[in-house]
């Protein structure tokens, strides 16, 4: 499956009141498109979505928030997923789209293929933990177990590159913060 | 030698100012703030959240913002060679207010620590092409400048810095 197929799947899964931070690049601009509106959508701040969706977690414990990242965000931000495992936030879920390329900025190789996702997801604290390849198949399954989790949850999906022909995000990042702070009231 | 702002009244102040999160990478020159939070404190009235870099606290500051609250991000001079993108693209960006608490290493009383001597000279040239008002925090005059930080803070609505020299904080 491609990223914004994961995406579309998304759909069912969450409600009004969750919160979605999306990385840099694609990803945002495909959560923009295609879930309800408004999230959290981070435009650059690349390795910073996870901790974002920490700060967001610890403060707001009574709702879901689901960071939706690449693999290239992932890698340049590592640390946060560790202390994300460190405090474990029973409301936070983090999904990885992982195509093994920095594909938004012209498809370039990422490291990602060097890590053992099964163990490396496996050595860290969260109740729920699994790395896949994205299919037909199992999709709303994994996103069942994954985002319904009773406590903090990763979930790491391989995905084949592609992208939809989705317009830029046209909310300026000062409009994300209104709309996301009305959200929260 | 002044004496120092005391943990307690220090913490007690960001209380009264409403905040509810404090993260970031440590410094020697927080050391008697960071243990006695850690070991005194009441984390029930502010938090403490570690963090793996100061860039991932800028994030981590920037999510608290995000829920219309305030979080105060302690981190070295070093470190804001770490949070250029996270201040420009995210939290200036986004209009996410948050206090950052600078320890300007790198003066007088490091001149054996050379690995300072570079960042110290160049930290106020720094924040200005950042287009982060700062502010130096003194013993005699804490509070009317923090007041005066927040109150910045607030109108603009993105990051403030206070610079923490030697023995301000921590003998
Ligand atoms: C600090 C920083 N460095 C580089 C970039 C350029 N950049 C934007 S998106 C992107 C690729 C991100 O890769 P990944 O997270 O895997 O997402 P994908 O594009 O594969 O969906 C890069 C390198 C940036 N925005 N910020
Ligand atoms: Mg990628």
């Amino acid at each position: 499956m491609k990223g914004y197929e994961v995406i579309e799947k998304i759909k069912g899964y969450i409600n009004e009141r969750d919160m979605i931070v999306s990385s840099t690049g694609n990803i945002s601009r495909e959560v923009f498109h295609i879930l309800d509106q408004p999230q959290v959508y981070l435009r650059g701040s690349l390795g910073l979505q996870i901790s974002v969706g920490l700060g967001i977690a610890i403060e707001e414990k009574k709702r879901k928030v689901l960071v939706i990242l690449g693999d290239g965000s992932l890698l340049m931000g590592m640390g946060s997923i560790i202390t994300s495992s460190y405090y474990k936030p029973s409301n936070l879920k983090i999904l990885i789209l992982d195509n093994a390329k920095y594909f938004t900025t012209g498809g370039q190789k990422t490291v990602s293929s060097a890590i053992n996702f099964t163990k490396f997801l496996g050595s860290l604290e969260a109740s729920f933990k699994i790395s896949k390849n994205a299919s037909e198949e199992s999709i709303n399954q994994d996103l069942t177990k994954f985002i319904n989790s009773k406590g903090f949850s990763i979930l790491h999906l391989k995905i084949e590159s592609g992208k939809k022909a989705l317009s830029n995000i046209t909310w300026h990042p000062e409009e994300i913060t209104k709309r996301i702070k009305k959200k929260i009231i | 030698m002044s004496e120092i702002i005391t943990s307690n009244l220090f913490l007690k102040f960001l209380e009264e100012n409403n905040f509810s999160t404090i993260t970031g990478v440590p410094c020697s020159y927080f050391k008697d703030l960071l243990m006695y939070l850690d070991k005194e404190y009441d984390q029930k009235k502010i938090k403490h959240i570690l963090a793996t870099r100061e860039d991932e606290a800028v994030g981590i500051a920037s999510g608290v913002a995000f829920t219309n609250r305030k979080a105060i991000v302690y981190l070295q001079n070093s470190g804001l060679g770490n949070i250029g993108d996270a201040l420009t693209s995210l939290a200036q960006l986004y209009k996410l207010p948050m206090l950052l608490l600078i320890s300007y290493r790198g003066l007088l009383p490091d001149k054996d620590f050379p690995e300072h001597s570079i960042m110290g000279e160049v930290t106020e040239d720094f924040l200005r092409a950042l287009k982060t008002p700062y502010w130096i925090l003194e013993y005699e005059t804490w509070q009317e400048t923090m007041k005066e930080a927040i109150y910045t803070m607030e109108k603009l609505q993105s990051p403030v810095a206070l610079l923490v020299k030697k023995g301000v904080l921590s003998l």
